[in-house]
């Protein structure tokens, strides 16, 4: 059953348009990867769906209910969070403060003290850094605590855009396998990445997104094939 | 020599006040709200017409009027600004400031408006041999009570988190549920409260409130924040302490020489900021320009 559907979405800045009519599916605990080149649009995409990019035409809905339009701290509390590109964590803060910060968009304030308690056990370094000053963590640790506290607010979707950015390929590995295991845990996850083939592998279904339009919905074994998914990705002339 | 120090650490504390609401707006807002002057004036002219209460409750008079007028500010003239170039918002903020003179002027008079207001301020005690007069110490007092209270605020308590977040990524902090309307009304309200107590010791010390009563202590707070550095509200109130505390301090050195003091604060002033170009307290480097 979807979860969440954005349909034909339209959004740009200012006089120019950048997304033409996007559409994507997401279920409950489903894995999407939403791929492509610079400039593709997909930036713009989260953004339109937070509410932090004006929206044209379209609609966003989450569990039937269309949020499309709706202010970036109230679609939160509606269960939808972004790990935005380059973390955009809170470096002069220390990593619990990041986290309680995160727990102001849950909507079952009762809660707050479990979700803290999983996401440490998720991701135990932030426990052991707890005091420390956010932008003393390396950047896979500041990745960690970027997810963390989008999850502390228990969304039923997550938003991850580039969370690959700026990682080693160990780290990233590492990053990757806890998102699948919060996609089992049965939160539907939606990844952006310019870097196709680490999303290709996961995702249960990857969009390719190109000059503002789907041009391609692959499934796991079609990403595999890199003729179809480089076709997919550069345009029919695979250059 | 006592009592030029005590002096000096009590106008500190109250440009410091004065430089913290500044800074609080900046920080959510990136707006330098010129227009606080005017809720200093308020404030003033809200002691002045309640005299006649008793202290305590022309006090919370004034405070809630500053602040509702702080509210108001925002409400009207700055929420459909946000996000605008800072040098429109400026431009606007310096509109309200003489739109709001000009109604003070209508409603009270171009002539100062006066009263006696905690008179036993005024007054002088004798500790050692040293002369103390009453009004430095209450200041002191209670900038240091108000300080410690906004520093708790501030570092302590779910709004402060907001605030701190919100200063430094609104878009970031807005992602994770920061309700930016509310926020930054309270950041107004708490620097119209802010305003309220800078006008309450600058009134007792100077009970001729006029139209223009809060503009001096706002264009040498805003120095201040500058100073200390725009991006931390624990610089805002350092560098309005110090631009109060370097300002009391060069009228009694400079003696007969005293109408010089606004010039060599301002050279102190360049100095700091030539050797600190993002202010005391800012993590920010100079950056090339050309």
């Amino acid at each position: 059953m979807t979860l969440f559907e954005v349909k034909d979405l339209r959004a740009g800045y200012g006089k120019v348009d950048v997304l033409f009519g996007v559409s994507l599916t997401a279920s409950k605990g489903e894995l999407v990867g939403i791929v492509g080149p610079n400039g593709a649009g997909k930036s713009t995409l989260f953004g339109a769906i937070v509410g932090t990019v004006g929206i044209r035409g379209g609609s966003v809905f989450l569990d039937g209910e269309d949020i499309s339009g709706k202010r970036p701290e109230d679609i939160v509390r509606l269960g939808l969070s972004l790990v935005p590109e380059g973390r955009q964590i809170f470096g002069g803060l220390s990593v619990i403060e990041n986290l309680t910060l995160g727990l102001t968009g849950r909507r079952d304030k009762h809660g707050e003290k479990g979700a803290l308690e999983r996401v440490h056990d998720l991701f135990p370094v932030l426990t052991t850094h707890r005091d420390h000053q956010a932008g003393m963590l390396s950047g896979g640790q500041q990745q960690q605590l970027a997810i963390a506290r989008a999850l502390v607010a228990d969304p039923r979707v997550l938003l991850l855009d580039e969370p690959s950015l700026g990682l080693s390929p160990t780290v990233v590995k590492d990053v990757f396998d806890r998102l699948i295991a919060i996609a089992e845990s049965g939160t539907s996850v939606v990844i952006v990445e310019q870097r196709a083939h680490l999303v290709t592998r996961l995702a249960d279904r990857t969009h390719v997104l190109r000059a503002g339009k789907m041009q391609a919905t692959l499934t796991k074994e079609d990403a595999a094939d890199e003729a179809k998914l480089a076709a997919a990705y550069f345009g029919n002339s695979g250059e | 020599m006592i009592q030029a120090i005590l002096d000096a650490v009590s106008l500190g504390g109250v440009y410091a006040l004065a430089a913290l609401g500044l800074g609080l707006v900046f920080g959510v807002m990136r707006l330098v709200n010129f227009a606080h002057s005017e809720l200093i004036t308020v404030a003033s002219y809200t002691l002045v017409m309640t005299h006649q209460f008793p202290l305590l409750i022309s006090i919370i008079f004034s405070v809630a009027v500053a602040s509702l007028m702080a509210l108001i500010m925002e409400l009207v003239a700055y929420r459909r600004l946000r996000g605008s170039n800072p040098a429109t918002m400026l431009i606007v903020s310096f509109g309200v400031s003489v739109l709001l003179q000009k109604v003070y002027e209508l409603v009270f008079g171009a002539l100062p408006r006066s009263a006696s207001v905690a008179t036993w301020m005024t007054g002088a005690f004798t500790v050692g041999g040293v002369s103390i007069t009453t009004a430095s110490v209450v200041t002191i007092v209670l900038a240091v009570v108000i300080l410690l209270a906004m520093g708790y605020l501030v570092e302590r308590t779910k709004l402060g988190l907001q605030l701190r977040a919100a200063a430094s990524d609104f878009q970031t902090a807005r992602l994770l549920g920061v309700r930016s309307n509310r926020l930054i009304a309270s950041a107004f309200v708490i620097s119209g409260a802010l305003a309220a107590v800078v006008a309450f010791v600058n009134v007792v010390g100077n009970p001729q409130v006029d139209p223009r009563f809060g503009l001096d202590i706002t264009i040498l707070a805003l120095v201040g924040i500058v100073v200390g550095g725009m991006n931390s509200l624990r610089g805002s109130a350092l560098g309005g302490f110090i631009v109060g505390a370097v300002l009391s301090l060069l009228n009694v050195i400079l003696g007969n020489g005293r109408v010089y003091a606004y010039s060599w604060m301002f050279v102190i002033v360049i100095v700091i900021l030539l050797v600190r170009p993002g202010g005391i307290l800012s993590k920010f480097a100079t950056k090339e320009r050309v």
